[in-house]
């Protein structure tokens, strides 16, 4: 979030579980992240499952991506 | 070792809920007793002074949200008496349990002045929230009983209702200078140190305190009186562990303590934050044992934020082409990150990606890290919890 605030573009991946706090620190910072947000839990996948992770929340991030670099 | 949890955490404070979150989190079974409601001292303050975290309400909110979305069982009832194991048992008021590991986050007593007819007139003059009963004593004189930070952050919130507040410090106040100019700027506040309240006056209700200093004994006409003193850790709570002259615990192997309850403790949110998720790693540290408990965690996690209303600074000069990733160094995270950037590695082309990590969650990132990273990239991807 600090990141965001310097001008970089930062997104943050987050699970599910924890976007209600993410959500919470950066209303406190005064801060609106771009949030990529994963199904819980991370720790613990097999690379396969963790690939699904990746698959899931690739499409998102370029998107965004693109976003910020004003490219379609 | 069978136990009925592997964690139970006695407290639901920014501590405990902090700790708690963090031990569920990586997928240990925990349970959190809470006497009261969950946030303890939270509940009680509106502004939060040195800390972004918007009212107490709302931070009980979120730690609480975040404690139950990462599994922590809530349970209402008293903690009596710990016996450390393994496993570690404790009585509660709703029967015995079971846990591999204990972290007391109990937090400290209200204050109190230890004098005759104070818990009668608890809530009739009495009181040890502003934020509550302030509103009260609007159009009266009040008195403020304390050294610390929090009772100069009292005395300023009380000053917005009464016609005088005097704040009686038993030695030399302890609170930052930056509060004493505050204080000295309150017309309606006037400080009095090496003051040792004597007794209370007033029958139903408060009408009075007597007061002793260096100049002798006096009575101050008051309706209200706050004190913030004899507040009192949870010592004895934990078979054989030590305690400090005010009760508060001095950890041990197999008991962990966080938050205020813990002797030397610095009682800010913050400092009770970090110790909760210290104390959540170490529980889950202490009961890794070799299993493959891989979390991503938060790298931004206590770096200083900024104060209400400062804006954005000036965009880096890097690169469309500079992107980074940015981790805690535990392996899934870096995988996670290491996938997603290789997807827009791709997309965009980049020759290659930058790289940085954050050695442990619970210490602050590394302003050096934070600088070089908003110098030299345009895009940094972070990963931030599970
Ligand atoms: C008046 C005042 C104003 C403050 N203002 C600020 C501020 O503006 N900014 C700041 O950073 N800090 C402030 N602080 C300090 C901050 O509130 C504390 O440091 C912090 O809340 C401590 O959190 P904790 O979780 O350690 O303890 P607590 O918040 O005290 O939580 C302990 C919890 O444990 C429960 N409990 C205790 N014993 C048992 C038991 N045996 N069984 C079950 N449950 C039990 C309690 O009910 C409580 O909910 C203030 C403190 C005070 C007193």
């Amino acid at each position: 979030m600090e990141l965001e605030r310097r001008g970089v573009v930062a997104p943050l991946v987050v699970t599910e579980t924890f976007l209600p706090l993410v959500q919470a620190q950066a209303r406190a910072r005064r801060v609106d992240p771009r949030l990529l947000v994963v199904p819980h839990p991370v720790g613990g996948l097999t690379p396969d499952e963790l690939a699904g992770r990746v698959e899931g929340a690739a499409g998102d991030l370029l998107r965004m991506a693109d976003e910020a670099r004003g490219r379609p | 070792m069978s136990a009925d949890w592997d964690v139970a955490v006695v407290g639901a404070g920014a501590a405990g809920l902090t700790a708690a979150r963090v031990a569920a989190g990586a997928g240990l079974r925990v349970v959190a007793y809470e006497r009261l409601g969950p946030g303890g001292q939270l509940v009680n303050l509106t502004t939060l002074h040195d800390h972004p975290g918007g009212t107490g309400p709302e931070l009980t909110a979120a730690l609480t949200a975040a404690a139950e979305g990462a599994g922590v069982r809530l349970a209402y009832a008293e903690v009596t008496r710990v016996q450390p194991g393994p496993p570690t048992r404790l009585t509660t008021s709703e029967g015995e349990v079971t846990a591999r590991v204990v972290v007391v986050a109990a937090g400290l007593s209200p204050g109190r002045l230890g004098l005759p007819g104070e818990a009668e007139l608890a809530g009739r003059g009495v009181s040890t929230c502003a934020a509550c009963d302030g509103p009260l004593f609007r159009g009266r004189p009040v008195a403020v009983v304390g050294d610390d930070e929090w009772t100069a952050t009292e005395a300023l919130e009380l000053a917005g209702h009464a016609t005088a507040v005097t704040v009686l410090v038993p030695g030399e106040p302890r609170w930052s200078a930056a509060r004493d100019r505050l204080l000295a700027a309150q017309q309606r506040v006037e400080v009095l140190t090496g003051a040792a309240v004597t007794a209370l006056r007033g029958e139903g209700a408060l009408s009075g305190v007597a007061v002793r200093t260096a100049d002798g004994e006096r009575e101050l006409a008051v309706a209200g009186v706050f004190p913030f003193v004899g507040r009192r850790g949870p010592g004895g709570l934990v078979e054989g562990l030590a305690a400090d002259a005010d009760g508060r615990l001095v950890p041990s192997a197999g008991v962990l303590v966080a938050g205020d309850a813990r002797a030397g403790a610095d009682q800010t949110l913050a400092a009770a934050e970090a110790d909760g998720r210290a104390a959540g790693e170490a529980a889950v540290a202490a009961l890794a044992a070799g299993a493959g408990s891989l979390r991503v965690v938060d790298p931004t996690h206590g770096v200083r934020p900024e104060p209400a209303g400062a804006g954005a600074v000036a965009a880096s000069t890097a690169a469309w082409t500079d992107v980074a990733l940015f981790t805690n160094s535990k392996p899934n995270a870096t995988e996670l990150l290491r996938g997603l950037g290789g997807r827009l590695q791709a997309h965009w082309a980049l020759p290659e990606l930058g790289f940085a990590a954050k050695e442990s969650a619970s210490v602050a990132a590394d302003p050096d890290q934070i600088d070089w990273l908003a110098q030299r990239f345009k895009m940094v991807l972070v990963a931030v919890g599970d």
